[in-house]
């Protein structure tokens, strides 16, 4: 493994405060609340909170005190700001630190709670799945890769014709007038070939398939009997036919591809697609296995967003168009699930099968209520709606929709019980981003989640699963802030050979970067931060000058500028995300290690500047051009930090590229970051702020806290004022291992007791 | 009288709440015309027909319907036929196909990789055809538009999509799977009335749910549950407002359970009949197709006593009278469900105007062969029922080998479509066929 052959340089240094403060007192912050309430309060009223007339906002933040200081000093009182500097600047931070200012003191005023949500959006549709999964069966993507195909020398598929059985990694194939096979197949006249497995899809999103042909063929994606794309009759001149699906992401879905060509000149088959964030290319191996699957019920109702507004998804709020949703969506499920139910229960006749259906439906309610019916529910929900419907399909209907738009299907611990089904849901919820499978209700009916040992086991198994590795996955997706990075375009002249195809390769080659680090054991995190490898294809290295041996069009792990470069830091994706048209970005760079990695609450700025545009200034470096612009006291505040952070990547371009001059200066690539704790850290390049940041107790406080609040949706703070720094602890003391992370949320979560 | 959006302005919701009582509406916008309504219905039947039992020996008004025809007598002076009229396309693709594919676009098929016999392999139509033109060409229009526009029936068709199964298009190389299925028709004309019934039913249980439980619920998160229920509430109140406005209308019941089985074609033919009336006294559209199994059609009419597959049997020598017997018996057979289809449409009134179904709608009955053992474009068996287009009906015409595309020029016309020309234009060269 890379990772480790590597030592982590620790070239840098920390480099303690230039003042340090007296270790706080009463005396200090008694002082500091004086002044606050002489010079401060008439703008920022008495406890920081704003006044309407002045500065409406209310002060709070993670600025060190010493940060705060310097702040107060050099700004403050506006116009006047000789009036506090020195001790007293420094009294008045101690003083705000601890009466309203830090997140603690935030904790403490409005203290965090945990509050009734619904379902998010995700989780709808995957608990949705999963209920009917449950009564079929579901599959893994196991190991092998690619599909089975079976080449016939008829144009039909019979097995008496079947000449040839293997797995093929990619459908791309261009026979001419050739046939594939002189000796089995003799005419090329005509011939077919079935490909049959399943396609692996790891993100939530539409995926828009083509078959290429110039004959005939036809493409069924989850679901045996309808074709998605139907080109089995060639017409006339159209050799693409496209067709799109709703899938979700940590599920496999069965896939076949018919295919046939008769008493035509030429012969070609391409089975394409255009994933989520990718472009039109052949469904690469990766995505696709031999293994068989069942058909899934994905709903593609569309809903409005879930809110964000505290920096994660949850379900806190509903509105009309949520409810309209819900309704839209349970009508979908129920004229989908219908059909599907001629296998899910099949029966002799219409009574046995009523009663049969009668059974499937008490079941469905259990499944999505997450336990047990009571008496009143099996009464409201199932009984009621088979003694009032006409028929047996309209009464399963009815109890679908009825289950659908129940609250105790669309909220999360409805009743306020805390009992094994609770811990049940919550682990799942937490692990999987849904419901509890039947083993685990089963597990919580069997008493096995009354025992921590027996929640840890069940935890083990989530955790491990594929599931539960997507959602690891996509957690790190929305750490890296990736869906603020879509559509990189970059300047025509200045990097013409940048294109689409360019930037859609370097977001495969990231997400298979966290495809390692979360199939990786305990070393995931390091891989992310620190890996001096990359996942490049031929294109990509075509374009960044590396050495390649491998497969045209294949993705494979190679040490591009290993000296240079490690992790996610220097990914050619993320530094042209964060970057302009034609120039780097340090401030975007510096934000996003500021606020996604590190984890500093960030303020918009105060005025919305606009950034100085590079012409206007042609002699400057873009470090120099940046410092510039952000050396006002108004702004240096935030950028002093964003900024020197930024800076240790500018050695790439904005296209990712290594350059070691800029406007015919030498780059300068030495950075540093003030610690919470008040000291510095001081670093030169990529390398270096990488071994900073994996190392650094922030950015475990971040990445733990982030992890928590995408998992259990619920505020922290809200599960003890020590959360966050127990589990920073925690992942700190194992190896950095995001999974015992992930663990050990999952049971705090399921385990706490309702405040 | 209370429009849907004033009882919505009525009961204060969000403006966004008004797509759901559109979407859910069977009945969203009839058409507020006051003119007279049109309508076209193409019957389709396969393999030909039996010349000598089927074309009348006069012509004009006075003549003599042969066996073939003989269901339709009680409807003989609404009763058009028309020999002489013949599918002229040439190109790819064997006969069936280019009957079938040909019959309704006038126009080639597409060069592609469907072979039968041993013509040419053959794709789709390479163009629009009538029923799909006449229903933009009413969709375009205020006073004549309607819910869906045209319906696409079926009985029997083959689940595979090819050149001998599909006859209606919308346009080059996009032919229109008719639905078989009649519940699946059903869900598609009721569907959504289905569940709003539904919806009914269980969201006042819901409602009483959520009220249950926000009694058991902390006072913050009770919030949240009395403002679900608020819009659970509304949503009831919307739906149960849409459904008396909705009961004038005609909701057909289907006998459950009929199988798509080759026996059962006669009992899936009537529904599905009946559903195209019900469709047409709600307005739900102005032209349709109804396909009885396809080009090259196997059908075993067992209830006529006849154990041999219809293709098959329209292979045989006209010297084979015994199959020529069993031919006859099996083109009455169709005849018949035009006759059902008829009545059907001359017993139901026309909702809000004056006389039957019958007087505003014409039936084309199609085929896409002139007979079955030589495989001849010549003579397609057309006949029109019906008053629809104001033809000048209860005749036997005799045409001089003409091509099809005049007469489907004049059913366009007779819609008031002018078109210059419809399918391959030098076919069209001599105008629509005068239909009196």
């Amino acid at each position: 493994m890379s990772v480790s052959e590597k030592p982590i340089l620790l070239v840098l240094a920390i480099v303690s405060a230039p003042f340090s403060p007296a270790a706080a007192d009463d005396a200090t912050r008694q002082k500091g609340e004086m002044i606050f309430a002489e010079q401060c309060s008439g703008c920022h009223g008495a406890a920081g909170e704003g006044t309407a007339d002045n500065y409406p906002n209310p002060l709070f933040g993670d600025k060190p005190t010493i940060d705060l200081a310097e702040l107060i000093s050099a700004t403050m009182p506006e116009g006047e700001t000789e009036l506090c500097t020195g001790d007293d600047a420094v009294a008045v931070a101690e003083w705000m630190q601890s009466a309203f200012y830090s997140p603690k003191a935030q904790a403490r005023i409005h203290p965090p709670q945990k509050r009734l949500s619904r379902l998010t959006v995700s989780q709808y549709r995957n608990c949705v799945a999963d209920i009917v999964e449950s009564f079929t069966s579901s599959s893994q993507p196991g190991d092998r890769r690619g599909l089975t195909a079976r080449y016939y020398k008829s144009r039909r598929f019979r097995d008496k014709d079947k000449v040839i059985e293997r797995v093929e990694p990619v459908v791309d194939f261009d026979f001419g007038a050739a046939t594939p096979d002189a000796e089995k197949i003799p005419e090329a006249e005509e011939f077919s070939i079935r490909w049959e497995g399943s396609l692996i899809v790891a993100e939530t999103g539409w995926y828009e398939f083509a078959l290429k042909t110039e004959n005939g063929g036809r493409l069924f994606v989850n679901d045996p009997r309808t074709a998605l794309i139907d080109a089995w009759v060639k017409s006339g001149y159209d050799t693409e036919y496209r067709g799109s699906l709703f899938l979700l992401a940590g599920r496999i879905y069965p896939l076949r591809l018919e295919w046939f060509t008769f008493k035509e000149k030429t012969a070609s088959v391409g089975l394409w697609w255009k994933p989520p964030h990718g472009f039109d290319q052949p469904i690469p191996a990766r995505h696709l296995t031999p293994r068989t699957s069942t058909q899934l019920l994905v709903v593609n109702t569309p809903f409005p967003p879930d809110d964000r507004s505290d920096g994660y998804i949850r379900g806190t709020s509903v509105s009309p168009e949520w409810d309209e949703a819900t309704t839209f969506a349970a009508i979908e499920v129920v004229d989908k699930l219908w059909p599907m139910l001629r296998r899910i229960v099949p029966g002799k006749d219409l009574e046995e099968r009523s009663e049969r259906l009668k059974q499937f439906c008490s079941t469905f309610a259990t499944r999505a209520f997450r336990r047990p019916l009571s008496e009143h529910e099996r009464n409201v929900y199932v009984d009621r709606q088979f003694e009032t419907a006409d028929t047996a399909e309209d009464a399963v209907r009815r109890c679908i929709l009825a289950v659908l738009k129940s609250p105790r299907f669309l909220y999360r611990e409805i009743r306020g019980e805390n009992d094994s089904y609770t811990r049940a849901s919550r682990l799942s919820f937490a692990l999987v981003d849904s419901l509890p499978n039947a083993d685990l209700l089963q597990a919580a009916e069997k008493g096995k989640l009354d025992s921590d040992k027996g929640v840890r086991e069940q935890a083990i198994r989530l955790v491990n699963s594929y599931r539960g590795q997507i959602q690891l996955h996509r957690f790190l997706r929305v750490w890296l802030n990736l869906e603020r990075l879509e559509d990189i375009a970059k300047d025509a002249q200045a990097f013409p050979h940048f294109t689409p195809d360019i930037a859609a390769d370097l977001r495969v080659s990231l997400e298979l970067l966290l495809d390692e680090a979360v199939s990786g054991d305990e070393d995931g995190f390091q891989t992310l931060l620190t890996s001096d490898e990359t996942w490049v294809n031929d294109r990509m290295a075509a374009f960044y000058n590396i050495g390649l041996q491998q497969d045209a069009g294949a993705f494979g792990k190679v040490a591009f500028e290993p000296d240079l470069r490690a992790g996610i830091v220097s990914h050619p994706y993320l530094l042209s995300g964060l970057a302009y048209q034609r120039t780097s970005s340090p401030i975007h760079r510096g934000v996003f290690l500021s606020r996604g990695i590190l984890g500093r609450a960030l303020k918009p700025p105060p005025d919305s500047v606009a950034p100085l545009p590079p012409d206007l200034s042609p002699s400057l470096t873009t470090r120099e051009r940046v410092g510039k612009q952000t050396s006002p006291a108004m702004c240096a505040g935030c950028h002093k930090m964003i900024n020197s952070l930024g800076f240790a990547l500018e050695e790439f371009d904005a296209v990712g590229r290594y350059r070691e001059t800029e406007k015919d200066k030498q780059i300068d690539v030495s950075g540093h970051y003030r610690l919470r704790t008040g000291e510095t850290a001081e670093f030169n390049g990529a390398n270096e702020l990488a071994g900073f940041l994996v190392q650094s107790q922030e950015t475990h406080r971040s990445f733990a806290r982030q992890l928590f609040h995408h998992m259990v949706q619920q505020p922290i703070l809200a599960f003890g004022p020590q959360s966050i720094d127990e589990l920073a602890q925690f992942f700190a003391d194992h190896q950095l291992s995001m999974k015992k992370l992930m663990m050990e949320i999952a049971c705090r979560a399921a385990e706490h007791e309702q405040p | 009288m209370n429009t849907r959006r004033d009882f919505v302005k009525q009961l204060g919701l969000a403006s966004a709440t008004l797509p759901f009582i559109s979407n859910l509406s069977v009945f969203g916008s009839p058409s507020s015309g006051k003119a007279r309504k049109q309508r076209l219905v193409v019957m389709f039947s396969p393999n030909g027909t039996v010349p000598w039992d089927f074309w009348p020996d006069e012509e004009g008004s006075d003549f003599e319907l042969k066996r073939i025809l003989q269901p339709m007598a009680e409807f003989k002076d609404r009763t058009l036929i028309m020999k002489g009229v013949c599918d002229k396309l040439k190109g790819d693709g064997d006969r069936h196909m280019r009957g079938m594919g040909c019959m309704l676009t006038g126009i080639e098929l597409f060069p592609g990789n469907i072979q039968g016999g041993s013509d040419t392999p053959a794709g789709w139509a390479s163009g629009i055809s009538i029923d799909q033109e006449l229903k933009n060409f009413l969709q375009a229009n205020d006073q004549t538009r309607t819910r869906f526009g045209s319906l696409e029936f079926g009985v029997m068709v083959p689940d595979r999509a090819d050149t001998w199964t599909r006859m209606s298009y919308t346009g080059a190389n996009k032919p229109i799977a008719p639905i078989d299925n009649p519940y699946q028709m059903f869900k598609k004309l009721y569907g959504q009335m289905k569940d709003r019934q539904h919806l009914t039913s269980i969201l006042d249980d819901v409602h009483e749910d959520l009220q249950r439980l926000s009694k058991v619920i902390g006072k913050e998160d009770r919030q949240l549950l009395q403002e679900h229920a608020q819009f659970v509430r509304a949503m009831e109140q919307q739906l149960q407002a849409g459904d008396t406005s909705e009961l004038n209308h005609v909701v057909p019941q289907l006998s459950a359970g009929v199988q798509k089985e080759n026996d059962n074609i006669p009992q899936i033919t009537k529904m599905q009949m009946d559903l195209l009336v019900n469709s047409f006294v709600n307005d739900f559209a102005r032209t349709a197709t109804f396909q009885i199994t396809n080009s090259v059609g196997q059908p075993k009419m067992s209830w006529l006593g006849i154990d041999e597959s219809h293709h098959t049997l329209s292979h045989e020598p006209d010297s084979n009278k015994d199959a020529h017997e069993q031919l006859t018996k099996i083109n009455t057979w169709y005849c018949e469900q035009l006759a059902y289809l008829t009545k059907r449409l001359a017993e139901t009134p026309e909702p809000g105007g004056d006389g039957s179904l019958l007087d505003n709608t014409l039936i084309l009955w199609s085929n896409e062969l002139g007979q079955g053992n030589n495989h001849t474009l010549d003579n397609i068996p057309f006949v029109m029922v019906g008053n629809g287009l104001d033809f000048e009906m209860g005749r036997s015409l005799k045409f001089p080998m003409v091509p099809h595309n005049r007469m489907l020029m004049s059913i366009a016309h007779g819609f008031g479509h002018h078109l210059e020309t419809f399918g391959k234009p030098e076919l069209c060269a001599d105008g629509p066929l005068d239909l009196g």
